[in-house]
């Protein structure tokens, strides 16, 4: 086995706050080893098009760099829009766009800047492109990171307390504005495919009502609960919703049908509106208040927290995950645990085959603890 | 191109579309081919970019892993298909894994929810199945339209397809967008009557059509005036998808109607007002639509902006006269 020399930290695509913490988290663990790290610029770019970079694509992580980073950042080597080096654009002989397989080129250039491991800080579609430069050979391991917590294999990935806590601070000041005005205030907060983020902070909050994707709301079952909420004495309600809830019983939905004209204008042409869409930001927001409008006496309005929700400064909880699971990626790299996930099980930092970590969500079960305080507390869930 | 065999040319065509009223005169035949050499951020045929077949996913149409499951075991790539706890038991489809399945791997998913988009068919075939509605194109003087992608991306099945056609006394037109290759273009366009060619962002910056679209317009505009100067017997239609934000003003019309004007052989200018009619396929193909927040231009903003070309085509002093 290859003693370890040299390491690489490459970031996927997609913001979060605070990844310099877990840069130096790994930073001072390898330097602890005698190891040299470096930075891939632009997730994958700076080694699949190193001469467009300085230092061919990659930034010095030496302890006086280290030494200078800001913890709170996330700023120190960028990140690039799309990180698929399976699927790159390119422009061919002919000066025409073309998507090409650059894999072998940035394992190639891996190989030839005598990097001997990757840490790589990802989500989503990450995990998968990771898993195919795996079984290419690249020697790595993976570290959680997304604020809707939705990673099926560890209960914390970094960034959601992050999230989690500009969620409380702005559903407080919505919550403020709807006692206020006396309304109804509907707010959308990330959460495609798990609804963490809406009822833990809902919760935190004292919402009125919890909505999350993993139970469709019953629009009519939830107006009925707001009605018997709202009284003289508290003429206001705040219901908070994450992005990728759905909803069944909306008012006045008729069904659309494909005019011929849509059906010219391409050969397999769909509704805007279907089960597949990807509904942009501020949908549920929209869709939930207009139906509950229709129901309530009360004037209800939508509000959006959407991409505020990415940005900020880390909390101290993340600070501290990013750092141990930095740190403790760096001695999976040392143990030859390539092709694993560091997953966080309080209070320990363990690893997990990435395999296991892909195709799966992590999503809140109807006997969920948090589920059971929700319903401890009066909020409604629609469980 | 050999006489005795260019119907056996093959290419990969997307979709073969019957009784089309939108891709030129009367009522149409369009053939959709694969791949194209432009990204327009708001493509509403995103499935037909890629050159090669690729994994067209439909989750509505799927059993459920419990009735069939075919997909989540040998021969399918390993991942490629999955089903989530706490969900339907349909699968899910993990594109990045899901990619490399072939055409006879999607053949044997029994309800068609795997599928593909594209196959390769001879010049031969298409113009089969073209012919079939012959004598409605002479009822309605109609045609054959070879659509995209980018059709010109394959210039001699393209020009194989059109020269069956005209033999057989067919109408015959192309849509295009014009960034290939000069000859190509002009290998095609001798079996053509009409070419509708997009003009899409006439920005003076070019970094702007680049932007938006991936490359410069620089070659596109080139091969538009050479093939006015080359082919005067051809008639051409300029077009351009309107999106407000992006080119839905006066100066861009303008702009296009100063290129055009010149000639006698532009005999219109089309505005093909935005719509996100195609915005579903986008998760049938696992991708993401960056142009969620545009919409379509007012019926106002429509009207107006096709006044200004009426009137630079003296259909408005008709009218009045």
């Amino acid at each position: 086995m290859k003693t370890i020399k040299k390491i690489a930290i490459a970031i996927g695509a997609g913001y979060t706050p605070g990844i310099n913490s877990i840069i130096m988290g790994a930073a001072i663990s390898a330097h602890k080893a005698g190891w040299e790290v470096v930075g891939i610029r632009d997730g994958f770019e700076g080694l699949l098009f190193p001469e467009k970079y300085p230092n061919k694509g990659l930034i010095d992580l030496g302890p006086e760099v280290i030494g200078k980073l800001n913890p709170m950042s996330s700023d120190a080597m960028g990140t690039a829009a799309s990180m698929d080096p399976f699927n790159v654009r390119t422009i061919n002989e002919l000066e025409m766009i073309e998507e090409v397989d650059m894999s072998d080129t940035l394992l190639e250039n891996i190989k030839k800047e005598n990097i001997d491991g990757v840490i790589a800080i990802m989500m989503g579609r990450g995990l998968s492109i990771l898993h195919k430069l795996n079984a290419k050979g690249l020697k790595s391991v993976c570290i959680p990171r997304t604020v809707e917590n939705d990673m099926a294999a560890t209960p914390v990935a970094f960034g959601f307390n992050t999230a989690l806590s500009f969620c409380v601070e702005m559903l407080d000041r919505a919550k403020q504005a709807a006692v206020s005005a006396k309304k109804i205030g509907v707010v959308e907060v990330p959460g495609s495919q798990a609804g963490w983020l809406a009822l833990q902070s809902g919760i935190a909050v004292l919402a009125d009502a919890v909505i999350s994707p993993e139970f469709p709301c019953d629009v009519n079952d939830l107006a009925q609960n707001l009605k018997s909420r709202i009284t003289p004495d508290k003429p206001h309600a705040l219901v908070v919703v994450a992005e990728g809830s759905s909803f069944v019983n909306l008012p006045g939905r008729t069904e659309d049908t494909l005019s011929d004209l849509r059906k010219a204008l391409s050969p397999s042409a769909t509704e805007e509106d279907s089960e597949f869409t990807i509904n942009k930001s501020g949908q549920a927001a929209k869709t939930l208040s207009y139906a509950l409008q229709q129901l309530l006496a009360d004037e209800v309005y939508p509000l959006v927290l959407g991409p505020w929700v990415r940005g900020g400064n880390t909390t101290a909880v993340d600070r501290q995950l990013g750092l141990a699971y930095g740190a403790a990626s760096a001695k999976a790299l040392e143990q030859n645990k390539f092709g694993t996930m560091a997953t966080f099980v309080p209070p320990h930092i363990d690893f997990v085959p990435l395999i296991d970590a892909l195709n799966k969500v992590r999503r809140v079960e109807n006997d969920n603890g948090f589920i059971k305080v929700a319903h401890a507390l009066g909020i409604y869930t629609g469980v | 191109m050999e006489a005795q065999n260019y119907l056996d040319i093959k290419g990969r065509v997307l979709n073969i579309q019957r009784y089309c009223g939108e891709d030129g005169p009367g009522t149409r035949t369009t053939v959709f081919l694969k791949g194209c050499s432009y990204r327009c951020k708001w493509c509403s045929n995103p499935e037909s970019i890629k050159p090669q077949p690729e994994l067209d996913f439909n989750r509505k149409a799927c059993k459920g892993a419990a009735a069939c499951g075919i997909c989540l075991k040998d021969p399918f790539p390993q991942g490629a298909f999955y089903v989530l706890d706490g969900d339907d038991d349909k699968v899910h489809a993990n594109w990045d894994l899901a990619n490399s399945c072939t055409e006879e791997l999607a053949e044997l998913c029994p309800t068609g929810a795997i599928g593909m988009f594209g196959k390769e068919m001879t010049a031969g075939e298409v113009l089969k199945e073209v012919l079939k509605d012959e004598s409605m194109y002479r009822n309605t003087g109609g045609g054959v339209t070879i659509s995209g992608g980018e059709c010109l991306l394959q210039p001699d099945f393209t020009a194989a397809i059109l020269r069956g056609a005209q033999e057989s006394g067919i109408h015959t037109a192309i849509e295009t967008a014009g960034n290939v290759p000069w000859e190509f273009m002009e290998k095609v366009l001798k079996y053509v009557d009409l070419m509708q060619h997009d003009n899409k962002l006439m920005n003076p910056d070019p970094e702007r059509h680049k932007k938006w679209i991936g490359v410069t317009n620089k070659r596109s505009l080139e091969n538009f005036k050479k093939a006015y100067e080359t082919f005067p017997d051809v008639e051409f239609i300029a077009r351009t998808p309107l999106i407000p934000g992006i080119n839905a003003d006066e100066g861009h019309i303008r702009a296009v109607l100063d290129f055009i004007k010149p000639y006698k052989n532009v005999i219109d200018y089309e505005l093909l007002p935005y719509h996100r009619y195609g915005l579903g396929k986008y998760a049938y193909l696992g991708k993401v639509y960056e142009l969620q927040d545009y919409q379509s231009p007012s019926p106002e903003l429509l009207e107006h902006l096709r006044s200004i070309i009426d009137e630079a085509f003296g259909r408005k002093a008709e009218a009045k006269a």
